[in-house]
């Protein structure tokens, strides 16, 4: 942590003033919701007691979520493991034309809600699908050959599609601190190139695998919408199980809450879990030198082009699924029979109430766009001042209480809401605020993540100049501090937004008449498969997340790509720190996990690092920019 | 700032821009997207000047009421009525109390309704139409493989071939469950695990069972006795095999009640009556694809020859449901585990 722990003194308990606001948020839109769950699972007439846990427990169906919960979970971690780690191996090994462009493409998973990839998942590999009319056309052949869809194996690639790039980057990054003098030195004392791996560079990667096989087991535990929609009805998770009981099969409210309550206890468990191996499991090595590449396809080495039986599947499975929702979008045939066609895009602008998805879907686009402004304006308050009240007051209580909703997964943010927003004071707002709230909760520990280490690093002599030439503590907050935050804060926004617009989970649970976002409304298209439809909102969907991205990927480099530390901070970012916490604190947290922690991670790791490596302090990039500021 | 309080209040905007005069009916997506949703809301309209009939439909009949009833078990919903539910939910709804009684005397056409159809003497629920369930084969489906038994069913070349609706959310799924145990009393569980590796998959509603059985996805779907028909009529070719198993088909008889906590009442009366009117009835047979209840409505001739009226109707009633359905429904529930 930077900076001496300060006492609860004057400042402290300016501090704790400042605490309230968060405070007042998160009890009235998170603790009491949550105390709501809680007595529903937990009480009956008054008394609490087990009994709704127990029964739940020994429902063979409730049995039945859990075990295929955990077994979709495993079967996916080692799936992402067994397509990422030769991709992870290949990004190291070998250069190419086009590396870099391949090692940037693994970030996109991230920026994809994921409805958009179980519409594709649909589209590419149903049995009448892009891949089965490919294949039967080119070998003739009468019966599709890829069944893998309505089967447990859906689930399981959809999570591996996301989570293998996850495996690669963990992976690839550690195998290029992997010290390659250790297995030269194996190498010469006699032993083969594969006993060299095994012994030698094999368990210098393990505490990483590990690593990436927990992670990936826990966001596959806690997925959502991707067992929802390609699950059908023999393949539900917990989670799935909680929107099931709370809205869609047997209308139980206690059972839900009962569900909601394993689930909690289930990321709770996981998320300690991996606190407590996430310090066993973190990397240990750091190489004096990087292990040289070689070319991917040379003369000699004709053998190397085999990589192609890896590297074409791999592409059919990452690039087809979005391919497809993206080509059906125009190649769908319209009403007429017409294609290529702009339909279903006029479809998807259209005012018009549509039954099916209950909203006109451009109020859904409207409601997306709205609600995500709204989430993301809120995180940014939200996330500043907890980001303040933990600067100055430094209690492990108070920030386990301020971050706490990082811990609880969407569906039970979303249950919690669902009962809160029945009785006032809640009631009195539309529904959309549900979702905005919901999204707030989800969102802003992340604000609070990205912002937490810039404002650590902020020079304090800035703001106090323009506390002593006079301005109060949040004028020189708003004309100092603010400011020099800027374009991270920026970005901190870009993110949410991005975030805000690919969430569903806790929309499932709060979504009504008139209330409708983008991701749902897919799912709604998607369930009465109104193809065409869901492409074109999927594509809409993808390409306002992706514009999202971009700008956060800008704001953040701008602040980031300068050699030095900028203007008004004493040094860059601490990387270690943070990328220690981004790695074991944030796993609860579904998708966001994902994508914040890896381009966290990635950005500290390209920019942070230098400072801490002993042989290189300015790295290629680094110069090279320098030079072109300077030269 | 600015920015974000321009936010707030374009939010604040759009939740109270909704609060114009509106009907709501909660109906299943089958009935807006193939019955005559779009003729009851002209007439209704038309008869109502200022008032926006709003249907909301975006799943299955079974899993519309199961919202309904979590939304009336919080005390919020916008539902004005209800339209889709079946003998089979019928007990479940009225021990929820999501109905109100109707008057009869404010719905002129019930009285051309036969007694034989009226499945809820409680007075609660009215029948709108009514036909049979029963297994539906496309052309790729080879002749020798038709099913004509339950037997027929469970033969290996089925293998992934059948898709089903999940009895918790679509009425037909319900329906199917129902007519398992009415056949085989205690030993339906069996059946059903004998089953489980011939599904393809167990789809949430019936409209994407019948739309992935019309793309191709599998040769076999459960649905209704009138797709024959169906298929001549729109298509005019007899493409599709409506299959009865051992000669039986179960009945279903689709009903509308108005939501308890219904502001409008009174227009829910005349929705009620302009569904029964012998002018939508008469839509019914070829857009719902489903019969009529309105006595003095002629089916078309086409229709009449084409659907399928089983020599053994099964039914269970909601007498015999009431009791024991959560059993059923988590003894199925625990099934799809095996």
């Amino acid at each position: 942590m930077a900076g001496p722990p300060r006492q609860l003194t004057g400042r402290g308990a300016a501090g704790a003033a400042l605490a309230l606001l968060p405070l007042l948020f998160l009890g009235v839109a998170f603790f009491w919701p949550l105390w709501d769950v809680l007595r529903l699972g937990l009480q009956v007439d008054g008394r609490w007691t087990g009994e709704r846990l127990l029964a739940a427990l020994s429902d063979p169906y409730v049995r039945r979520l859990i075990l295929f919960t955990v077994e979709q979970a495993a079967l996916s971690a080692l799936l992402s493991l067994g397509l990422g780690f030769p991709l992870g191996w290949f990004l190291t090994r070998y250069r190419f034309p086009g590396r870099g462009l391949l090692r940037a493409f693994t970030i996109v998973p991230f920026v994809l809600p994921s409805i958009t990839v179980a519409l594709g998942f649909v589209l590419f590999f149903g049995r009448s699908g892009h891949l089965n009319r490919l294949l039967m056309g080119l070998f003739g052949l009468g019966e599709p050959p890829i069944r893998v869809l309505y089967t447990l194996w859906a689930v399981v690639l959809a999570h591996a599609f996301y989570n293998a790039p996850v495996v690669a980057r963990f992976v690839n990054s550690a195998w290029e601190r992997a010290d390659p003098t250790l297995v030269e030195a194996a190498r010469a004392l006699g032993a083969g190139r594969f006993r060299a791996f095994a012994t030698v560079t094999l368990p210098l990667l393990l505490p990483t695998v590990l690593s990436a096989l927990a992670l990936v087991f826990v966001l596959c535990t806690l997925s959502f919408s991707i067992p929802l929609a390609l699950g059908g009805a023999r393949y539900a998770t917990v989670e799935v199980g909680v929107y099931l009981y709370a809205r869609g099969v047997v209308a139980s409210f206690p059972r839900a809450a009962a569900l909601a309550l394993l689930t909690l206890g289930l990321s709770l468990a996981l998320t300690y879990l991996h606190l407590w191996g996430g310090g066993t499991f973190s990397a240990r090595q750091g190489g004096v030198r990087t292990a040289p590449t070689v070319p991917l396809l040379s003369r000699e080495r004709p053998g190397r082009a085999l990589w192609l039986l890896y590297l074409i599947p791999a592409a059919i499975v990452f690039l087809g699924p979005i391919g497809a929702v993206v080509a059906d979008s125009f190649l769908h045939p319209a009403p007429g029979g017409a294609a290529p066609t702009l339909h279903w895009y006029r479809m998807i602008a259209s005012p018009a109430w549509n039954p099916f998805i209950e909203s006109s879907p451009l109020a859904a686009v409207r409601t997306s766009l709205l609600v995500g402004g709204g989430a993301t304006g809120l995180a940014l308050v939200l996330g500043l001042s907890v980001s303040a009240v933990l600067r100055r007051v430094r209690s492990r209580i108070l920030e386990t209480i301020l971050m706490a909703p990082l811990a609880v997964s969407s569906v039970v943010v979303g249950l919690a809401l669902l009962l809160a927003f029945r009785r006032s004071p809640l009631s009195a707002l539309g529904g959309e605020w549900a979702i905005v709230l919901a999204h707030t909760l989800i969102v802003y520990p992340f604000v609070v993540r990205a912002i937490r280490p810039l404002w650590d690093a902020l020079d304090p002599a800035l703001p106090e100049a323009a506390r002593t030439l006079g301005a109060s503590p949040f004028a020189a907050f708003r004309t100092v501090t603010l400011p020099l935050l800027g374009s991270g804060v920026l970005a901190a926004g870009a993110f949410a937004f991005a975030l805000s617009l690919g969430e569903m989970t806790a929309v499932a649970m709060l979504s009504g008449p008139g209330v409708m976002t983008m991701p749902m409304a897919i799912y709604h298209f998607l369930g009465s498969r109104d193809f065409g439809a869901a492409s074109a909102m999927a594509t809409v969907l993808m390409a306002t997340t992706a514009l999202a991205a971009w700008a956060w990927d800008r704001a953040g480099s701008r602040w980031l790509s300068r050699t030095g530390a900028p203007a008004g901070f004493r040094r860059l970012p601490d990387s270690a720190e943070p990328v220690e916490r981004v790695a074991s604190g944030f796993m609860p947290n579904h998708t966001a996990v994902r994508r914040l922690r890896k381009v966290v991670a990635d950005r500290l790791r390209r920019y942070g690092e230098p400072i801490h490596s002993t042989t290189d302090p300015v790295p290629a990039s680094a110069a090279d920019k320098h030079r072109r500021t300077h030269g | 700032m600015k920015r974000f309080i321009g936010l707030v209040a374009a939010l604040t905007l759009t939740t109270s821009a909704v609060a114009a005069e509106q009907f709501v009916v909660y109906a299943s997506r089958s009935f807006v997207r193939w019955g005559p949703a779009s003729a009851i809301e002209r007439a209704f309209e038309a008869a109502h000047p200022g008032v926006d009939l709003v249907w909301v439909a975006p799943a299955g009949a079974a899993e519309m009421l199961s919202r309904l009833i979590a939304e009336l078990s919080t005390g919020r919903t916008d539902a004005d009525l209800f339209l889709g539910v079946t003998a089979g939910s019928l007990p479940r709804a009225l021990a929820e109390g999501v109905f109100r009684p109707f008057d009869p005397d404010l719905i002129p056409n019930l009285a051309f309704v036969p007694d034989d159809l009226r499945v809820d003497p409680s007075g609660h629920v009215l029948p709108f139409d009514h036909g049979y369930i029963a297994f539906v084969a496309s052309p790729a489906l080879a002749e020798d493989l038709l099913p004509r038994s339950f037997a027929d069913l469970l033969r290996p070349e089925l293998r992934g071939k059948i898709i089903l609706q999940d009895p918790r959310t679509s009425e037909t799924g319900l329906a199917f469950l129902l007519w398992t145990i009415a056949h085989f009393g205690e030993d339906w569980s069996e059946f059903w695990r004998a089953l489980l590796p011939n599904l393809l998959t167990i789809t949430r509603g019936w409209t994407e069972a019948f739309a992935m059985f019309e793309a191709g996805e599998a040769p076999l779907v459960l649905s209704y006795s009138t797709d024959a028909a169906y298929a001549y009529i729109t298509a005019g070719e007899a493409k599709y095999r409506v299959l009865t198993l051992d000669g039986e088909a179960y009945r279903l008889v689709e009903g509308l009640g108005i939501v308890r906590t219904t502001r409008r009442p009174d227009l829910a009366h005349a929705f009620i009556d302009i569904v029964l009117s012998p002018e939508i009835q008469a839509l019914i047979p070829t857009s719902q694809w489903m019969f009529p209840v309105h006595s003095e409505v002629e089916l078309p001739p086409d229709f009449a020859r084409l659907a399928v009226v089983p020599e053994h109707p099964v039914f269970l009633g909601p007498g015999e449901v009431a009791e024991l359905l959560d059993d059923w429904i988590s003894r199925w529930q625990a099934l799809l585990g095996s």
